[in-house]
């Protein structure tokens, strides 16, 4: 009798390992068929629908199907039990039942109200994911893609513009988004639809910084297949990875920030408690992030580990996984700390790599985050109705819409102004435009907002945050296409050929150097000094040895850490390479008119402007090494 | 949790610098030294964390909800916990939380191995040996399983009247074992085989016993399990529950492989213009397979291996050449991954893991046992093949096929799926042992025991296909036996045009009734080949004149064909040619449709080769 019930217990739980296998399956069928859509619409050039809205749709369509075809078949699961005995929540709890004991596990605390919606169905609580899922598994591929597939040319150029509208902008959309919604619920709040005390200012805030985590993947892959203007492409890119981070940050202090008394006054201690969190998280994560990519690229530079590349991409996989586990550990943000990684790998370490490695390591992330962009937005779909706390407000909702689009016209339009105040290559009309209108909210939003839904208000944030990035992803996304023809914006732009077409139009290159020249401020141009002087050559194999840019006295230190192809590249030519340069750089010098300088020191300005010029060549192409050769070969001149 | 993920994976990391061939014993090395220091140097203090109560509850439901002086609490079922565990559980949390749930190696470290090992199986010479790799596989580990239940009922015999047993241990956990250790596991010294080149034909039975192996102690370990014989009298021999037992064998087995093939077939995809898409739909259907046999009750191992092979074959061929770079590289990179991971994760577990029962005796029996088995399958069975093969299995390849009986990650993954009872615990533990014990003495030993035996090394395989001389290619052919041949001439005919580009259009090789349906399904690239064919005949004339020339040098070939004849002759046969070309080369489509090309350019064995078909093709 016993062995049968051990056989059926076995069974039972075998049963409960295949429900988990058929949830999965569902999945992958979804990906599946999304797969085969968007290959579909590929072939025929439809551009309206991305595979993440088409993820999103099929995500939609199992969602119902599983809502209203399946029924429950559990009835049991949900009771409440009583227990007077214990006084907390034990993180283990072994159950006596008719002498066979079994072990459950803590999973969270449930707050009173929802407490009715775990008796529903079974399958649609099978079907909801751990949210910390995303935090921790389909998330930090997707961010370090962005930060290692960061254009770096462009993006260097383009840096304080992206760093304004990424810290600014968001700030500031963050506050807007707060402040319309807080009109909004003290107008809800005036109609009877919410209780007074259910809502602070501060969940306005977290609301509003949730929602200022864009995420254009949909414009972006239309821009990338038709070539937009790189520098327009370069902008939203950059706002919309850095901005990611700020979000969650911002989130983060903003849910930490507790005031004393008085949950709805001001109170300047817990505030600048608030930022002080903020700029300490932000801080760690990102040194954090970069000494890990730090001790990638010394750990490349210095063994002889290209001659395996698989060994290669394993460390390098682990090491960027660390990264984000070390951050977590630490109390930090890990997918801040993995972004700043996937920035630094891709600066430094990337260049360390085996060619078959770079390959290696470039397709498994594109995969790694083509697959997981995919099934956060599948779930996304299938979270519309299978999540079963949903509270629709269509007043919250209108006021989050109308919010969400007015925090980002004041988000671009004023810092745009300024931003051209100093930009020579000013950012057109039609850019701001099409940056207005690419405001998408996608994966983070998302899964900050799941990351909480015990209370009321949190709830009610999700199910917002959620027709938000339906909205967005589906109307705005489906509109890229006519909206740049609509703002006439150019297409078909080759990146390479517009650079080599602004270099080689001898009318204004100086010009057009000066102002890209005047855009990265002296603050980058230090950074770029430091950086192309010291930290390239000691990272990478790049660059000129280190024991020609430190003082004397450091030398036996420089011998060891330079590498020995950076001597190689202490350019036997570089001389002669330099000398072309020079006379080249002359040339363009008498030819223009727009800088004055007494002909008398000429030379000595010469070599000033090579200088810059050679910088401008890190800025540009600061993946080339080739660039990078005349550079060596500037010191030596100076010194002759 | 995140910590010991952290720990496990500063372990897998640890050992990377190390030399490829090196790799598990590095990890396991690792781990073992995180084990003893997470064992004995960390002291957490153990909380009362955990109290028994006795509650109203009939059933286990999932999901608990526990009302706590007001409070919600959500609990999840973990698992059942067997009366002796009970105190263990209060131990150190810390212990605990390095240790993972079983199911995780079967559900997610598993089959990305199982999989790149049937995605990579060196189909060439893979399918020559075909008939001596099933043999060793099937029969094989079944003496192997027997043998060392038998050895190890004996032990555990001897240790009933000594009384060191502790617990029950009947004769159906004795088969267990030996199903569980039959999984032999050689990647160390495939290895390096593969570094020095080793005599091709060796890597071919190794690699395929040992991956078929797995699938096939698998399958044999849960059919055991699921050995119920009726009545009271459990543990005795029952013929009903054992035909049943077998019946569940073969219904798993042939399920696990119909669902794995079926997948791999359906597999077949046109987005070549779109790398990224193609691997991810080839990555998703793969699991799928995974997925779909699971929720079906079969062994999603077994299946994942199927299709695995079934992709290597068929949609291989089909993708974009960048995909198939990516698929090889992406599923290369997972199985190193895994790999690493469990054999730290065993080291780890010889120290972490809470409920060790090390006995004397059984580990003695067991490594016996194993010894025993292995010899009881390979030098038998070898014989036996050997009075069938014309290319005997030397008695050094004997040796050190018996020597390469390595236990790995399978064997592991298999013992500590259930650890409820003594005699698992046992078990477990004692599977460690010998996995550590062949890991390191064996493989470490693989390179010597090579010189010992004095196997030839730094052997080219494309090389010394084309040295073989005549008679051994047609005692290749002799191998593999006429059911083979059938299926390579429908795999040729029929499938391959299915589902690949390449092969000869279904418009002519299926019947004429059949003709708009070849049609649909016949892609247009076949056609192309078929142009191939077409002026083939001019090829065929040239490549006429050069066997020619070489048919007169060649005083092997006695026996002449008329030469009116010959072309005739050589355009009937040039569908057989391919067909043997395909045995040969079978992953390189442009090699199949440009042999005709190279004939001419290439030395005397390649137009031998067409004559050898040529004289076969009527019989």
């Amino acid at each position: 009798m016993e062995k049968l019930k051990k056989y059926v217990s076995v069974k039972d739980e075998d049963h409960f390992y295949h429900q988990g296998a058929v949830e999965l399956l569902i999945f992958n069928f979804l990906l599946i068929l999304t797969i085969l859509t968007i290959w579909l619409f590929k072939n025929h050039r439809f551009r309206f629908l991305h595979e993440t809205g088409g993820a999103m749709l099929y995500g939609l369509v199992m969602g119902l199907i599983i809502r209203y075809v399946t029924k429950s078949p559990d009835v049991e699961s949900g009771t409440v039990y009583e227990c007077e005995k214990l006084k907390s929540g034990p993180s283990t709890l072994l159950i006596n039942i008719t002498n066979q004991v079994y072990e459950y596990q803590y999973k969270r605390e449930i707050s009173h109200h929802n407490v009715n919606g775990h008796q529903g169905n079974t399958i649609l609580q099978k079907m909801t994911f751990d949210p910390s899922i995303f935090f921790n598994i389909l998330l930090p591929p997707i961010i370090f893609h962005a930060g290692y597939s960061l254009k770096k040319r462009h993006f260097f150029r383009n840096l304080g513009s992206i760093l304004t509208y990424a810290f600014l902008g968001t700030a500031i959309s963050c506050i807007v988004i707060g402040l319309i919604m807080y009109g909004f619920v003290k107008a809800m709040v005036h109609i009877g639809q919410l209780k007074q005390w259910e809502f602070h200012f501060t969940d306005c805030l977290f609301f509003g910084s949730l929602m200022s985590a864009t995420d254009p993947v949909t414009v972006l892959a239309i821009f990338h297949e038709l070539n937009v203007d790189t520098d327009l492409y370069t902008l939203l890119f950059g706002e919309s990875v850095l901005n990611d981070a700020v979000a969650i940050v911002l989130t983060h202090s903003i849910s930490i920030y507790s005031p004393k008394e008085n949950p709805n006054a001001f109170d300047a201690a817990a505030f600048f408690q608030s930022v002080g969190n903020f700029l300490g998280i932000f801080a760690g994560s990102f040194a954090m992030g970069s000494s890990y990519a730090v001790v990638t690229a010394l750990l490349t530079k210095f063994t002889k580990l290209c001659e395996f590349p698989m060994l290669e991409t394993g460390l390098f996989f682990l090491l960027s996984w660390s990264a984000f586990l070390s951050a977590e550990a630490a109390g930090l943000t890990g997918i801040v700390a993995v972004l700043f990684c996937g920035v630094t790998q891709a600066h430094y370490t990337y260049n360390n790599l085996s060619a078959d490695s770079k390959m290696r390591t470039k397709q498994l992330f594109e995969f790694m985050n083509f697959l997981a962009e995919n099934v956060i937005f599948c779930y996304m779909g299938l979270a519309l109705f299978t999540f079963q706390n949903h509270i629709f407000n269509p007043l919250f909702i209108f006021g989050a819409l109308v919010a969400v689009f007015v925090a980002r016209a004041s988000n671009i339009y004023p810092l745009s102004f300024l931003l051209n105040l100093g930009r020579k290559q000013k950012i057109p009309r039609t850019f701001q435009h099409m940056m207005m209108f690419s405001g998408l909210r996608g994966a983070i939003a998302f899964a900050l907002a799941i990351r909480d839904t015990d209370s009321q208000p949190k709830q009610m944030m999700f199910t917002t945050a959620l027709l938000v990035v339906f909205f967005t992803v589906w109307v705005c996304g489906g509109g890229t296409t006519p909206m740049l023809t609509w703002l006439q914006i150019r297409v078909g732009v080759d990146p390479d050929e517009d650079l080599k077409a602004r270099a080689a139009s001898q009318s204004a290159p100086n010009l057009d150097k000066n102002t890209t020249k005047a855009e990265s401020a002296w603050l980058f141009r230090i950074w770029y000094g430091f950086d192309h002087k010291y930290l390239k050559p000691l990272l990478t194999h790049a660059g000129p040895p280190l024991t020609s840019t430190l003082p004397e006295w450091c030398n036996p230190v420089a011998r060891i850490l330079t590498s020995p192809r950076a001597y190689g590249d202490q350019l036997k030519d570089g001389d002669t390479v330099y000398i072309i340069n020079n006379d080249e750089l002359t040339e363009n010098y008498e030819s223009s008119a727009h800088i004055a300088v007494p002909a008398q020191d000429s030379t000595a300005s010469t070599q000033a402007t090579g200088k810059e010029d050679i910088q401008e060549g890190d800025l540009g192409l600061g993946g080339c090494k080739l660039q990078l050769q005349h550079t060596a070969g500037q010191p030596q001149n100076s010194l002759a | 949790q995140l910590l010991g993920c952290d720990c496990a994976q500063q372990l897998s990391r640890g050992q990377d610098p190390g030399a490829a061939s090196l790799l598990r014993e590095g990890s396991s090395l690792w781990g073992v030294l995180v084990g003893v220091v997470l064992r004995y140097g960390i002291h957490v203090p153990s909380d009362v964390n955990n109290v028994t109560l006795s509650c109203q509850v009939q059933s286990s439901p999932a999901t608990l909800l526990v009302n706590v002086s007001g409070k919600f609490y959500e609990y999840t079922l973990k698992g059942e916990i067997s009366a002796q565990e009970l105190n263990n559980v209060q131990d150190n949390e810390m212990l605990r939380k390095v240790t993972f749930d079983p199911e995780v190696f079967f559900n997610i470290l598993l089959p990305p191995i199982i999989f790149y090992a049937g995605y990579s199986l060196k189909r060439r010479h893979f399918f020559r040996n075909l008939g001596s790799i099933l043999a060793y596989a099937f029969l094989g580990t079944a003496i192997s399983c027997l043998v060392i239940g038998s050895v190890v009922y004996g032990c555990v015999a001897l240790m009933k009247v000594t009384g060191q047993l502790g617990g029950d241990f009947y004769f159906t956990d004795c088969l267990l074992f030996g199903a569980i250790v039959s999984a032999t596991d050689p990647v160390t010294v495939l290895a390096i085989f593969h570094e020095l080149q080793v005599d091709v034909e060796l890597y071919a039975l190794l690699f395929g016993e040992s991956v078929l192996n797995d699938a096939v102690a698998i399958v044999l370990s849960s059919s055991i399990v699921a050995y119920q014989p009726a009545g009271d009298n459990s543990h005795t021999f029952d013929v009903t529950a054992m035909f049943k037992s077998i019946g569940i064998f073969l219904g798993i087995f042939s399920g696990s492989f119909a669902m794995g093939a079926a997948t791999g077939v359906v597999t077949f995809t046109k987005l070549r213009e779109f790398p990224l898409l193609e691997t991810g739909l080839f990555f998703l259907m793969s699991w799928s397979t995974f997925l779909l046999a699971e929720a079906c009750g079969f062994t999603g191992v077994v299946a994942v291996l199927f299709c695995g092979i079934t992709q290597a074959h068929y949609t291989y061929n089909n993708l974009s050449t960048e995909s198939q770079h990516r698929t090889k590289q992406l599923f290369e990179l997972l199985n190193f991954l895994a790999e690493n991971f469990i054999f730290s994760y065993m080291g780890l577990a010889l120290f972490t893991f809470q409920n060790h029962v090390f006995n004397p005796t059984f580990v003695v029996g067991a490594f016996l046992a194993i010894f025993l088995g292995r010899a009881a399958n390979i030098y038998p069975l070898s014989f036996l093949l050997n009075l069938g093969r014309r290319n005997k299995i030397g008695t050094n390849l004997q040796h050190m096929m018996m020597f390469a009986g390595l236990r790995g990650a399978m064997a592991f993954a298999l013992a500590i799926r259930d650890t409820a009872t003594y005699a698992r615990q046992m078990m477990f533990s004692t599977t460690l042992l010998i996995v550590f014990f062949t890991v390191w003495v064996f493989g470490g030993g693989t390179t010597a025991m090579l010189s010992c035996l004095n196997i030839r090394v730094g052997v080219d395989a494309d090389q010394e296909n084309v040295g073989v001389p005549e008679s051994e290619r047609r005692s290749t052919k002799a191998e593999s036996a006429w059911l083979f041949r059938m299926w390579y001439n429908f795999d040729h005919n029929y499938l391959k045009p299915l589902l690949t580009h390449s092969g000869p259009p279904l418009t002519t090789t299926l019947p004429g009734c059949c003709g708009p349906v070849a049609r649909c399904l016949t892609s247009p690239q076949a056609y192309e080949n078929q142009e191939q064919l077409k002026d083939d005949d001019s090829d065929l004339i040239l490549n006429d004149g050069d066997i020619s020339l070489t048919y007169g040098d060649s005083a092997v070939n006695a026996d002449s064909v008329p030469s009116s004849g010959a072309s005739r002759r050589f355009v009937g046969n040039s569908s057989e040619d391919a067909l043997d070309r395909e045995l040969a080369f079978g992953d390189h489509e442009l090699v199949i449709r440009g042999t005709r090309l190279v004939l001419p350019m290439d030395d005397s064995e390649p137009p031998s080769n067409v004559l050898d078909s040529a004289r076969h093709g009527p019989a």
